[in-house]
């Protein structure tokens, strides 16, 4: 097997399973952070020491921080919190086709719900364009989000200019940062970011936590979607993970410390990619090279997505269409970006890791180049 | 996920369609439907097909049953392939019944071929 599909999760750093094994038995601090006696604060500060952690990582304080079980709440909480708290104020609302589908699914469901989205169209590389943002807010909106990394292309937004424009507006930005957190700097303290989803399974932490930053500034506030406890501000109760907290707040200081070597390690991973199959005729880059190094999303002619996905087998890596017996629609994000749908769904979304190694690309390269000669030797010509 | 969507039978086809190809001179049909392309070639001889090939665009299941399709009519009598249903083989390759529509283009070309021989 060679897995080259990072981007929808990483393994957990064995450091980071290390914190977490300690913490779940008799012999570790497994006690309920919210209860007072010893046992309980020792918990509790696991949970303190991990923010920390997490917040140095995007320099936030650690009081900004809320824990959810991974971004798609978090998602949730901050795109229908936040527009429940400001309905009051305005239900328009902003953000693209291109985003995760934790994000526009949620928006969907505010549609229902009376709030009106404005649904903003990327360029031929999945960009927005900060002029169509400006030109889309209105006296009555209240909230933009738009990801920082694409899940599927890569491709990086300008979420500096987008903040700024938003803030010149008194509009709340969202940023999905889950791509992003622990592999581009994210600088929240200096950012115009209001509200940030992260999580700790794509950073080589444990699956089923992440966080939300809110940040601390007039009007950035966001109702609770559930209730049942004082935890969190009331904002999200229940009982904290904590050792799935505390594996988040190790991942996080871990990807503080190489950032650097990571994204070196992935630029050189995917220039040798690229290189290997760039010219294989009728490959396109869906997306920018500029974009960030640990995705690189290709498209061929002549082949059909499905039968590539499974020739292409020891290699794990991601499909562009929806990828299961029932459903074979092409990816929204790249319809959105122009793509026909047999563009969309011949697309392969390779992504790096850390543990990726060079014959681990030289392999893929080469399955992938056999792969599309065996599909199209097999192929009648186009039809007329 | 791709174990959960193919039966064994079908990732062996598809792994190894030991009839994919065509054969020049021969009697040829196709078919273009479904987002699926399928073309069959058959060289026969006293109503019997000699060889059967198949070239085909579509997912591993149309691929597979293109397939399937060749090595069950080959060196069987023309009149035999004229009788050919989609549903025994699409239950044979556990299809999914979402896919019945690019199965049935299989169905559609290999008919097709059946009746452009049986005029011979």
């Amino acid at each position: 097997m060679i897995y080259l599909d990072y981007a929808a999760t990483t393994p957990v750093d064995s450091r980071v399973a290390a914190t977490i094994l300690a913490l779940l038995t008799a012999d570790g601090d497994f006690a309920n952070p919210s209860s007072n006696h010893q046992a309980g604060l020792r918990s509790r500060a696991h949970v303190a020491h991990a923010a920390e952690r997490l917040g140095a990582l995007i320099n936030a304080h650690p009081d900004r921080l809320i824990w959810t079980s991974g971004a798609t709440e978090s998602d949730n909480l901050a795109i229908i919190g936040a527009a429940r708290a400001r309905a009051h104020r305005g239900r328009h609302l902003i953000t693209m086709p291109t985003e995760h589908k934790a994000v526009t699914d949620t928006f969907a469901a505010l549609e229902q719900q009376g709030f009106e989205v404005s649904w903003l169209a990327p360029d031929s590389r999945g960009l927005l364009e900060i002029a169509q943002l400006e030109a889309a807010i209105r006296e009555d909106t209240q909230l933009v989000s738009i990801m920082h990394v694409n899940n599927e292309t890569g491709i990086v937004q300008d979420i500096a200019q987008i903040g700024a424009v938003c803030r010149q507006h008194d509009v709340l930005y969202h940023v999905d940062a889950a791509q992003s957190l622990g592999k581009l700097p994210l600088d929240v303290g200096n950012l115009p970011i209001d509200l940030m989803s992260m999580t700790a399974h794509k950073v080589y932490g444990p699956k089923g936590v992440g966080a939300l930053f809110i940040a601390d500034r007039p009007g950035c506030h966001i109702e609770p979607l559930t209730y049942g406890g004082g935890q969190q501000k009331r904002l999200r109760p229940g009982t904290l993970a904590v050792p799935l907290i505390a594996g988040f707040g190790h991942a996080a200081e871990i990807a503080s410390s190489c950032q650097a070597d990571d994204l070196k390690h992935l630029a050189e991973l995917r220039d040798q990619l690229w290189g290997g199959i760039r010219d294989v005729p009728g490959v396109t880059l869906n997306g920018d090279i500029d974009g960030f190094p640990g995705i690189l999303n290709v498209s061929v002619d002549g082949v059909e997505g499905e039968s590539l996905l499974l020739a292409l087998e020891p290699l794990c890596v991601a499909t562009g269409s929806a990828c299961n017996s029932k459903s074979q629609e092409p990816s929204g994000v790249l319809r959105a970006m122009g793509l026909s749908d047999m563009q969309a769904q011949s697309a392969i979304r390779f992504s790096l890791g850390r543990p990726t190694r060079g014959e681990d690309v030289a392999a893929a390269v080469e399955l992938y180049c056999n792969a599309i000669s065996r599909l199209r030797g097999i192929a009648p010509e186009p039809p007329a | 996920m791709t174990s959960e969507i193919y039966s064994a039978r079908v990732r062996k086809l598809f792994g190894n369609p030991a009839h994919a190809g065509s054969l020049a001179g021969a009697h040829a049909a196709r078919v273009d439907d479904q987002g699926v392309s399928v073309q069959f070639f058959a060289d026969v001889a006293d109503g019997r097909i000699l060889e059967l090939r198949f070239l085909a665009w579509g997912c591993p299941h149309v691929i597979a049953a293109a397939e399937a399709l060749c090595a069950q009519y080959e060196r069987r009598p023309v009149s035999e392939l004229k009788s050919f249903e989609a549903g025994q083989l699409m239950q044979s390759l556990s299809v999914p019944v979402e896919k019945t529509g690019r199965i049935l283009v299989i169905e559609d070309a290999a008919r097709s071929l059946a009746e452009m021989l049986g005029k011979i």
